[in-house]
This record gives structure tokens, C-alpha cells and sequence, in this order.
């Protein structure tokens, strides 16, 4: 059972503070829209149930991003100021390719099946099968000028 | 004990194998199919599940990224094109998207029309009737009356194609071009005791619902039904052969590793285009030294998957492209047929599949950049998210010899058993074709409206489609099978998987290669007095 990863173990408490910090920089929260942030959407029980394989890269993406704030600003990342936080991103993003890669890739595939998320879309949360969904037919009139043309194939 | 020994075996239990040994039920002869792989659970698909967007990748297409059990591994390193495939019973229509065009007329007649490549042995009426047996088999949905293709009905109405389907349909009217929404092996009513499509989209990751047609729903049951045993957990290490140059059985590993000699008097190879070349190449014998069936020296062969490519574009309009049946939506066959005015021979056809789920939207947007992080994601987001629509470019592949299923010299399965390699390179005519095509695929979208067109190209993970590597023809010099499917050098052994197409057309290959399977099986009926002769 000590190999076991579970979501209270699953990060430092400084790992965990940079990673909040950074997920309302990703997808912040639209009031307007309805749309939580993803600090609201548990990316840590996601990541422990469903992409433990991730964890020693998130961890690293992590510590990076806190080491490179407190060599740029003298401050753990998660104690400057939003502002200071999208500069350095942006920044860290311009510079580095991988930039926070997989740390964006388990946050973005938490946030787009959370039940929240897709009811705030307008879409149905849960498994597609058995409800499934509705297609309109579409407009078969339009191929009216294709059955026109006639015959296209060679014998 | 009576040696066991079978009237009929079947390798593998996919699609050419499911329709054969339907059709080879009534002679009541006793026929065994050996199978790899497993049953699949309808249950265990993404699609019952919550988190089916993720979960989708546990049912990669990728053998080598799969890597189940049940799976071979396969040497692409030399190959512009990775191999697709499944291995279990109901094979590659577990993973298929149902989209089922059936070859033209003029696919049987390449070297007469356009000179290059070789005719097929039979032609477009032989294989008529079977086309419509298997439809009424699988169930297959569809609206009569395209004319790109010889009438023909399909039993069950067509797929919807939706707010997509009309936006894409006005554009290529625009542009006086053909289109037609796609015949599909998915039924859009209750058939056969199978309840009807419920559109739960992700097709390509098996069909929870079981109204995707693929052949361990629509044709394995009834199978079994009519006495034909199938064997799962068994993996065929090579075919054996007597001193008459007559197949004898088979040597297979069942799931405990344990070997057994399985005997028959006729055995039918049905492991696709790359399983059953293989397993000929790995049957060698002081008679066939360079494997089995292979005097010729063209199994393995002009092997031809479909070079494949893609062009994304989004729309304004919400258009609910994410939901519906993923891989058929329509199609236009517009450039199908050789136009001598082009820089290339025979040509391809454009399908038109649904758009991105919510994940994927994201997570494409977002690494594209055309989805921010911040303030404006969610606008952004919106912005894509069911307005995406995919351009899929499927080319004809025309056979060459370089184009090659060997053994390699080190990779081996779990049972130790030579695995394949891949020797294939697209040919510039297929690269010219491909040019050609994201050319007129750009232009369908911006005819239809797309505010951004993404012309990604030529696609290497997308080798769905094996074909052409124990051609059919007359000549044992330059095929494997007659136009019957039976082995020129072995007249007890027939091939009826894709391996025997002379060319490749320029669809999705299933429904043909079980016409073939059908029309196969039934020839071996009417010659079953001198089979052998």
C-alpha cells in the first residue's frame, strides 16, 4: 500500500500551492459564463485516478515554475500578485516549448469532463451510452442538384 | 482417439472471416475458427463511461501502442505509414467507424482504363449480389441513388448528417461538385434483434450500444448459432502442408502457451492484409521454402494501405459537430476517377467525419494556440467547440513491389512467433494526388463557410487499410490466389481477407473484402465436387 498515490500525497504543499496558482492563470474562472476556474475542478484527484503516469512530470513542472519565480522575483509563485503571474508565464511560454505541458494537458482533460464544466456548456455530463444524443436528419432536398448531374462513375 | 480433424479452418474471426464462414454454415460441413484474441464486452467501451473521453485511449488503433496481450508487435521503423488494427473477434470492425462505400466499377479495371497496375481477375457485377447480401447481414444504412456508384439499396435508412452535413452539402453545391451522405454499417432502426444508433459518437472506440456493425455483434452470433465453433486464445504459429502440397492444419498456442496441431481438410486464411502474409511467410517447409503459397514470390508483396490525409475547418455557426456517428457523415467522389488533365492517375475520395469532443477541442486549441490560456479561454473555446468539421483525403494506393510485409529478423510476439515488418514509401503519385486533394478539400471548406481551414496533410498513424500482399489473378507467375481465392500453388488453402485486392480503390475497404469473403465461399460451394482440382 506505501506505492499507492492518493490525491493527499500526490504533491508537496508548496507543488500544490504553485499548482492552484497556476490553474486560475490556465482557465480562471467566467462568471458571466458560468464557468468555474480549474482550481475548481479537483485536478488532483483527477490526476491520482486517471494519469498517475503524469505525476513525476507534473511535480517537476511545478517545482521548475516555483524556482524559476523565486530566481526572477525573489517570491514562491503562488504568492505574487495575478499580474505577476501571467507575466511570468507568458514569458516562462515563450521561451521554454514544453512549458508546463503536461501539467496543462491533465488540466484540460479534467476540466472538459467535469460535470460542472459541461452543464455550464450546455452539454450532458456523464457517460454517453444509454441516453445518447440527438442528429437532425439534415436536408436531403440539397442533393437535388447532384442527382441532376447523373451518372459520374466510369464502367 | 480419432484425430480431431475439422472440414473448414478459419484464421482469424474478422470481417472476411465472419461472412465466409456464414455463408459455408449451410453445406454443414464442420468449420472451426481460430481467433488471437477475445470477445469483446460491449460494456467495457468508453461510451459507458463518464470519463469515455479519456478512456478512449486504452482502445488505441496502434497494435505497438495497444500492446495487449493479445496483440503482435510490428517493425514500422521503414514505413511512411503505421499499421491500424485490432485483434479479437470481430477484428478491425471492433475499432471501424462503419463507413462502407463499396469499390466502383472501374477499381477492377485499372491497367484497361488507365494503364497502370493490373485488372482484377472478376469485375463489379460478380461481386453485386454478395455487396447486398452482406448489407442485409451486417445491417447497413444508406439512400439510393448515388451517382458515383451502380444503383443499389441499402436496408436501412441513411445516417442522419445534421447541421454539418447541410452547411458542407451548400458548399460543394457551390462548387458543382458530388456528394453523398456515406452508406454506413450502422443501423439507424432496430434490426435483427440489435436496438438502433443513439449517435454516442466515439464509433471508433467500439459502439456500447451495438448498433455499429462490426462483425462480433452482427454476423459471430448467428455464426455460432449455425454451428460453426470459434476458439478464442489462439494464436497460429504457421500452416502445415503434406508431401502433395495439400494444407493439413494448422500449429497454434492457446492461451496457456500450449502448442497443438489443429487438423483440417481445407484451411482459410483471414488475418488482413499484414497477419495472413505473415503467417505464410512463417510456414516454410523443405516444399516451401520461401513460405508457404509463395512460388510466385509475391506474398508479402505490393502491399497498399490508403494514403490518408486531413483538412480541419471551423465554422461560425454552432453546427453540433461533435455529436452524430464520428467516421460518417457523407463523402464526395468528385475526383475519384482519372482526369487525364491531372499531374496524377486514379484518384481519391473526400470524407467528411463529425468534429472534435470537448477534450480534444481544448487540448488541440490550446497547443495550436488558437485557444489562449486566461481571460479568453472560455470565448475562445466557444469558439471552436462543435463548429469543427474533418476533411479525411483517402487515396488510391496503386501496388508496388517495394511495398512490403516481411519477417523480421529479431521481433517476435509473445509466443515467440516472427513478427512482421513494414518496408512502404508513398509513391510520388500519391503524393501528387495528396496535393491535389487537400487542394479541393481546402477549397469545400471555403466554399462552405469555414473561418479557418487547417490543411494538416498526409497522416502517418493511419494505416487502417492492408491490402494487395497475396494478390488475385489467373497467372500463378504474378499472383498467390486465382479469382476465386484459392492458393494457385496449395489447392486446398484459400485467402479471403484484403491481401488478395489487385488494387486499392480509393474507400474503405471492408464491405468489399466481404463481398469478396461471400462470393469466395460461394464459389467453393458450386466447385465442391472437384475443389481441389
Amino acid at each position: 500500500m506505501a506505492d499507492l498515490i492518493t490525491s493527499d500525497q500526490l504533491l508537496t504543499e508548496p507543488q500544490r500551492r504553485t499548482l492552484y496558482a497556476v490553474l486560475e492563470i490556465i482557465i480562471p474562472a467566467d462568471e458571466a459564463r458560468g464557468m468555474p476556474s480549474a482550481r475548481d475542478t479537483d485536478v488532483i484527484a483527477y490526476v491520482a485516478e486517471f494519469a498517475e503516469q503524469r505525476v513525476d512530470a507534473i511535480r517537476e513542472e511545478l517545482d521548475s515554475l516555483n524556482e524559476e519565480s523565486l530566481k526572477e522575483t525573489n517570491a514562491a509563485f503562488a504568492d505574487l500578485s495575478i499580474a505577476d503571474q501571467q507575466a511570468l508565464t507568458e514569458k516562462l511560454k515563450a521561451a521554454q516549448r514544453y512549458f508546463l505541458v503536461s501539467t496543462v494537458l491533465q488540466t484540460l482533460n479534467c476540466y472538459y469532463q467535469h460535470d460542472t464544466v459541461l452543464t455550464a456548456l450546455g452539454m450532458k455530463p456523464g457517460a454517453p451510452f444509454p441516453e445518447g444524443n440527438e442528429v437532425p436528419h439534415g436536408d436531403l432536398s440539397l442533393l437535388d442538384p447532384v442527382r441532376a448531374r447523373g451518372k459520374i462513375y466510369r464502367e | 482417439m480419432a484425430e480431431d480433424i475439422v472440414d473448414v479452418l478459419i484464421i482469424g474471426a474478422g470481417a472476411s472471416s465472419a461472412a465466409a464462414a456464414w455463408s459455408l454454415s449451410d453445406t454443414k460441413m464442420r468449420i472451426l475458427c481460430l481467433e488471437q484474441g477475445d470477445w469483446m464486452n460491449p460494456s467495457d467501451y468508453p461510451s459507458n463511461h463518464k470519463n469515455w473521453q479519456i478512456l478512449r485511449n486504452q482502445f488505441s488503433q496502434s497494435p505497438n501502442s495497444r500492446a495487449w496481450e493479445t496483440d503482435y508487435p510490428i517493425n514500422e521503423d521503414d514505413s511512411a505509414i503505421s499499421v491500424a488494427n485490432f485483434n479479437g473477434v470481430g477484428g478491425g470492425t471492433v475499432l471501424y467507424s462503419g463507413h462502407f462505400p463499396r469499390l466502383k466499377p472501374s477499381d477492377f479495371r485499372a491497367n484497361s482504363l488507365d494503364g497502370v497496375a493490373d485488372d482484377w481477375p472478376i469485375n463489379y457485377a460478380t461481386l453485386d449480389p454478395y455487396f447486398a447480401q452482406n448489407d442485409r447481414n451486417m445491417g447497413v444504412s444508406g439512400l439510393a441513388g448515388d451517382p458515383a456508384i451502380p444503383y443499389h439499396e441499402a436496408p436501412l435508412p441513411v445516417v442522419p448528417i445534421g447541421k454539418m452535413g447541410d452547411t458542407l452539402g451548400r458548399g460543394l453545391n457551390k462548387l458543382g461538385w458530388h456528394w453523398w451522405p456515406s452508406d454506413a454499417a450502422i443501423i439507424t432502426e432496430d434490426y435483427e434483434g440489435r436496438e438502433k444508433c443513439v449517435n454516442l459518437g466515439p464509433c471508433n472506440y467500439g459502439c456500447a450500444q451495438g448498433a455499429k456493425s462490426s462483425v462480433d455483434i452482427a454476423y459471430w452470433p448467428i455464426n455460432q448459432r449455425l454451428g460453426i465453433e470459434l476458439k478464442t486464445r489462439c494464436r497460429v504459429r504457421e500452416i502445415t502442408v503434406d508431401e502433395n502440397d495439400m494444407a493439413t492444419g494448422a500449429i497454434y498456442f492457446d492461451g496457456d502457451g500450449a502448442e497443438h496441431h489443429q487438423r483440417a481438410e481445407v484451411v482459410i486464411m483471414a488475418c488482413n492484409g499484414i497477419g495472413t502474409p505473415r503467417l505464410l511467410l512463417n510456414s516454410t517447409s523443405a516444399r516451401f521454402p520461401d513460405g508457404l503459397a509463395n512460388r510466385s514470390g509475391l506474398v508479402g508483396k505490393n502491399l497498399m494501405f490508403h494514403p490518408w490525409g486531413f483538412v480541419q475547418g471551423h465554422f461560425d455557426e454552432p453546427l453540433n459537430s461533435h455529436l452524430g456517428p464520428m467516421g460518417t457523415c457523407m463523402l464526395s467522389q468528385e475526383f475519384y476517377e482519372t482526369d487525364p488533365a491531372r499531374d496524377f492517375v486514379r484518384g481519391y475520395s473526400l470524407q467528411f467525419t463529425r468534429g472534435s469532443a470537448m477534450i480534444d477541442t481544448a487540448v488541440n486549441g490550446t497547443f495550436s494556440g488558437n485557444i489562449p490560456w486566461g481571460a479568453g479561454h472560455h470565448a475562445a473555446f466557444e469558439k471552436y467547440m462543435g463548429r469543427g468539421v474533418n476533411v479525411n483525403i483517402c487515396c488510391e494506393d496503386l501496388p508496388e513491389e517495394c511495398n512490403t510485409v516481411t519477417l523480421d529478423p529479431e521481433l517476435v510476439d509473445s509466443n515467440g512467433i516472427p513478427a512482421p515488418k513494414i518496408n512502404y514509401r508513398l509513391s510520388e503519385n500519391s503524393k501528387r494526388m495528396m496535393d491535389h486533394a487537400v487542394g479541393k478539400a481546402t477549397e469545400v471548406l471555403q466554399a462552405a463557410g469555414a473561418f479557418q481551414i487547417d490543411p494538416g496533410g498526409h497522416a502517418a498513424g493511419t494505416g487502417w487499410h492492408h491490402m494487395g500482399t497475396a494478390r488475385m489473378g489467373k497467372d500463378p507467375e504474378t499472383s498467390v490466389v486465382n479469382e476465386w481465392g484459392r492458393s494457385h500453388d496449395v489447392k486446398n488453402l484459400f485467402i479471403i481477407d484484403g491481401s488478395i485486392f489487385v488494387t486499392s480503390g480509393a474507400v474503405n475497404p471492408t464491405t468489399t473484402i466481404q463481398a469478396l469473403a461471400l462470393y469466395i465461399a460461394d464459389s467453393m460451394k458450386k466447385n465442391l465436387a472437384n475443389l481441389f482440382d
